[in-house]
């Protein structure tokens, strides 16, 4: 990686800034506001977005998720001066890990949703519910729902969408459909509650759920939500099975410790096939078509393969060569390559790490520390984030497996790879315990601490 | 159960009185013999995330747990349970309704203690034949080695942490929050962090990362699995 060059580059930007500051005195602030152009889409948006005067470098966040949250939190934490807004077109936050254990009735939806104004309010930084609709990289500004906002640092963090067409869906009629009838689940708590209310209702038959390929959000999600609702049809009786269609030559993670709660517990629900690409989804006649065999289904739960969120590629930051659309960074300081103040962090990062809760949170963790030594002229040393990731494979109680890992750079491969990975597949109330006490955790220092 | 000892472990804790008659502290001294057993069940609950092993991470994620003095590892739960030591993620792992109480701690890291701890801990840079280690070594034993011992060992009746064995990066990182009262730490602690610039703090550090760990506290290979686990 060329390090050294980037380094080189950050203390010419940096110098350059310094000189810039020095020959214009007088309110930042201020002269930022007015330097704010009009967007293309209409004039009213670009009045300044209602924020009280920054105090000092300013730091909007795209996106409310796990790495938007932690950033901001750690941003303040680390820099006191700092003046972080943090952006969510969403009220409240619902978490998408440990949702299987809710739809399994494991815990509760209060578990899981918390309030971004308790998140404000305990990490001393600003929230706005708005949509960022265009962006001004010249002039440093972001416009959005709720007026235009100068920044210093640009934190994008906006997750994921899904890409139907990768899954052969290219009439939008028929991904409408899909969206509505068959959610995916890792997107929106709607999505969670619609499967929760279908897995529930389910009186027989073939329940399909798949798994997409490429680097999905969430590796063992899809296993471990086969589980819940296996598990939950048991508690009630339903005679049905549920046919676990995975697009991969085998289970993604924790794939002993999966094959063996599949035999053990659910022998006679879950029929699991491996290869089972999706080519095709014919809706009337409730039928799927993979490379090798065609599957009838009475309802299902379809993941389509996913990409960073839309947000990156309509503000031009969206590498085309990517093939989940991510936007072009650096490895290991997550600006974008020719612009040192704006990141992308999250499940939106090009790095092929995990898309997980804790992966986005410990390496928002180290962003707000890289972004700091920046704005100070000082660098870190790059940390590794860390993916911990407890499954689920029984409940009532609930008992779970659990992975945790590290990255490194692959110099052969050119390419991030696993490092230091220790995996736990003999489950237990313990671990299933030790999970829920993770999230808690996670929630803790995102929310209330 | 790979090893098995058994000895009473004694919990001191301070119960200040809230009503109208007595305003002085009480202290309350209750004394537990661990179950080693429980031990081990009770450290399921930390095992994802320390490792079945105890030995932490190299760059400094987790601390090496492994091998340290028991009132040590029991003060650090006591702290984070109580939210005396800020740490969001662990504190509920220690809460009563998760770990169980003071029986379980005191099982708990009494299993911890008895860890053999990892042989090949991550070193600082400098080696024992660098100036840096020389100053590093004469700044410790000035500054330090009164509470922390000469041989970094610490001190299990005191609740010094044992030095020897840890990851560079961990003790490293929290010297620096220390130091950024982003950690609150014994005033003695904070007291010899602050007359100390950060490059001999650094020094320090990577001193103590060379200290020998006894051969007896070792695991024998890096390749040993605490086969309660597997």
């Amino acid at each position: 990686m060329s390090q050294k060059i980037n380094r080189r580059k950050f203390l010419q930007t940096s110098a350059a800034l310094a000189a810039a500051s020095v020959a214009a005195p007088g309110s930042h602030a201020s002269e930022m506001d007015q330097a704010i152009k009009a967007p293309a889409i209409g004039s009213n948006l670009s009045s300044p977005a209602s924020l009280p005067a920054k105090k000092g470098p300013r730091v909007v966040i795209v996106g409310a998720g796990w790495s938007g949250l932690t950033m901001a939190k750690y941003l303040k934490k680390f820099a006191s001066d700092f003046d972080v807004v943090l952006l969510d077109k969403r009220e409240q936050f619902v978490s998408c890990p440990i949702s299987n254990a809710w739809i399994a009735n494991q815990v509760n939806l209060e578990f899981l949703t918390h309030s971004y104004v308790d998140a404000a309010k305990n990490n001393g930084y600003i929230f706005i519910s708005a949509t960022a609709i265009d962006l001004d990289r010249a002039g440093k500004t972001l416009y959005t729902t709720e007026g235009a906002i100068a920044y210093d640092y640009l934190v994008m963090a906006p997750g994921i969408d899904y890409d139907y067409a990768r899954i052969g869906v290219e009439d939008p009629e028929v991904e409408q459909q899909l969206r509505m009838h068959y959610p995916a689940g890792f997107n929106s708590a709607s999505e969670v509650m619609a499967i929760k209310h279908k897995i529930e209702n389910f009186n027989g038959g073939t329940l399909l759920m798949t798994v997409p390929t490429g680097n999905y959000r969430c590796m063992a999600a899809p296993y471990e939500r086969a589980c819940m609702a296996a598990a939950m049809m048991k508690q009630r009786g339903v005679k049905g099975k549920i046919l676990l269609l995975d697009g991969n030559n085998d289970i993604r993670i924790k794939s002993e410790g999966f094959r063996r709660a599949f035999s053990e517990y659910y022998a006679d629900i879950i029929e699991y096939e491996s290869s089972a690409g999706i080519t095709d989804i014919l809706l009337e006649d409730h039928e799927i078509e993979t490379e090798f065999d065609n599957y009838q289904f009475d309802d299902a739960v379809i993941y389509p393969p996913i990409r960073a969120s839309r947000v990156l590629e309509n503000f031009g930051l969206a590498d085309p060569a990517s093939p989940q659309k991510e936007a072009a960074i650096d490895p290991y300081k997550y600006h974008l390559l020719d612009d040192e103040h704006v990141y992308v962090t999250g499940d939106s990062r090009s790095q092929p790490f995990s898309k997980s809760g804790n992966t986005a949170h410990s390496e928002a963790k180290y962003v707000a520390e890289v972004i700091v030594a920046h704005a100070r002229g000082e660098e870190i040393a790059w940390r590794s984030p860390q993916t911990m990731c407890f499954s689920g494979v029984k409940t009532d109680p609930l008992e779970s497996m659990s992975i945790i890992a590290f990255y490194k750079f692959n110099e052969h491969e050119k390419s991030f790879a696993f490092d230091r990975v220790h995996l736990m597949e003999k489950w237990s109330e313990r671990s299933g315990q030790a999970g829920l006490a993770w999230a808690e955790g996670m929630f803790r220092d995102m929310f209330y601490s | 159960m790979w090893l098995f000892h058994r000895g009473a472990v004694l919990l001191a804790t301070a119960l200040f009185s809230s009503g109208l008659i007595a305003e002085e502290t009480m202290t309350v001294e209750l004394t537990f013999t661990p179950d080693l057993n429980n031990g081990r069940n009770v450290y399921e609950t930390c095992a994802s995330c320390h490792l079945p092993e105890g030995w932490g991470s190299s760059d400094g994620a987790y601390p090496q747990i492994a091998g340290q003095h028991q009132q040590v590892l029991l003060k650090q739960l006591l702290d984070i349970r109580d939210g005396h030591r800020e740490n969001s993620i662990m504190y509920p792992f220690v809460q009563e309704r998760t770990i169980g109480g003071y029986q379980s701690l005191v099982d708990v890291v009494t299993y911890i203690t008895r860890m053999p701890m990892h042989p090949r801990h991550k070193q600082g840079p400098f080696s024992d034949f660098s100036d840096e280690y020389k100053q590093g070594e004469q700044l410790y034993q000035k500054h330090c080695a009164s509470c922390h011992g000469a041989e970094g060992g610490g001190n299990d009746k005191t609740r010094t942490p044992k030095l020897y064995g840890q990851h560079y990066p961990y003790v490293l990182r929290q010297i620096d929050l220390i130091r950024k009262e982003l950690r609150s730490v014994d005033p003695v602690m904070k007291g010899g962090v602050d007359q100390l610039s950060p490059e001999e703090l650094m020094m320090i550090v990577n001193y103590v990362s060379w200290i020998e760990v006894p051969e007896g506290e070792k695991a024998p290979s890096a390749n040993w699995r605490n086969t309660d686990f597997y």
